[in-house]
């Protein structure tokens, strides 16, 4: 029973790789999509199409395989990769990068992107390297126009 | 009165050391939890802390030279800062694992006579070095930076990885005589 069950999850999580996760190329993208999926009060993941195809059950752990996957991926991830992986979702944000960089900053959204059960210095570790990516990020945005003299 | 003071003094003493020896033995050694706790620093150890890629993503040096050619000064700090705390995280993470596994073993030593002495003289030593090594480490990192011995951390970790291993075995042998001990008290229920 228990081995069906898990045949299945590596089924759906196959198939969400190939239909969904496929589209979207970069890491940091993938985790924000998978953290997503998943209801910050109970710490499931949902997905109506993987779940109409298996079970809700089998889609909420193909999900969090899926999760922890991206997540190990972007912690490999050197520096240089990281930063420009965020210069690439700023662009697919098509917010400007002063204001994403601002908000990021303030609200760090990247510390309820992580897989649950994640080992806190491997956690600390990725947060430590957007921070450091902000800064990278920060320092690079073109000086502000200077207010016109009254 | 002088009296009176000594008695009450030695009282105080000898209650202060009851108290200690009291607390000392609340959680008795070779316990089920204390072998659960075991377990658990050898898990932390092997598939959080000691892994490969992730000492090597920590101590990367490539993203050093990466801040130091590509960014500005204003970075370079705030780099250092980050993943020097991240390095001596990472030392004082290992260090109490290991000093757990110590206590443990120091413990079944003296509760199991099947253990092979010379391994847990193997590991006792081992255990020592590594403390004083993580310690060693943090002053030096503290001192002078994530980046200052490179080779010391690889042989931090791989002495640690060994130890990890050694103790292993020695866990897999006490799960053995915990689950026959299980076996034979289910057994002598059923007879009652």
């Amino acid at each position: 029973m228990r081995v069906t069950r898990r045949i299945d999850v590596a089924q759906a999580a196959s198939d969400l790789r190939s239909r969904t996760l496929a589209e979207i190329p970069r890491s940091l993208d993938r985790l924000i999509y998978l953290a997503s999926m998943r209801d910050y009060n109970t710490g499931l993941y949902y997905h109506d199409g993987l779940a109409s195809r298996f079970t809700q059950e089998v889609a909420c752990e193909a999900l969090a395989d899926c999760h922890r996957e991206a997540f190990g991926q972007l912690v490999a991830c050197s520096l240089r990769e990281l930063v420009n992986q965020m210069e690439g979702y700023i662009e697919s944000t098509h917010t400007s990068p002063r204001d994403f960089v601002a908000a990021w900053k303030k609200l760090e959204p990247y510390r309820v992107a992580v897989p649950v059960e994640t080992d806190p210095l491997t956690a600390q570790l990725l947060f430590s390297s957007f921070k450091i990516a902000l800064a990278i990020l920060e320092a690079r945005l073109p000086s502000p126009p200077l207010p016109p003299v009254a | 009165m002088i009296s009176l003071i000594f008695f009450l003094s030695v009282g105080m003493v000898l209650f202060s050391s009851l108290f200690v020896l009291a607390r000392r033995h609340a959680r008795p050694e070779g316990s089920s939890t204390a072998l659960v706790e075991a377990r658990q620093a050898l898990k932390t150890l092997q598939a959080g802390l000691l892994p490969q890629d992730l000492v090597n993503r920590v101590f990367a040096e490539q993203d050093w030279n990466y801040v130091r050619s590509e960014t500005p000064r204003s970075v370079h700090a705030l780099f250092i800062d980050e993943r020097k705390a991240i390095v001596l995280l990472w030392l004082a993470q290992v260090g109490k694992q290991i000093r757990s596994l110590q206590r443990f073993h120091r413990g079944a030593a003296r509760h199991y006579a099947q253990l092979n002495p010379r391994v847990e003289v193997e590991l006792a030593l081992s255990f020592a070095a590594l403390t004083s090594a993580c310690k060693a480490l943090q002053i030096l990192v503290y001192v002078a930076g994530p980046f200052v011995a490179p080779r010391m951390v690889a042989v931090v970790a791989n002495a640690a990885a060994r130890a990890c291993k050694i103790s292993e075995q020695s866990l897999g042998f006490l799960d053995a005589v915990r689950l026959s001990g299980l076996r034979g008290q289910s057994r002598d229920a059923a007879t009652l």
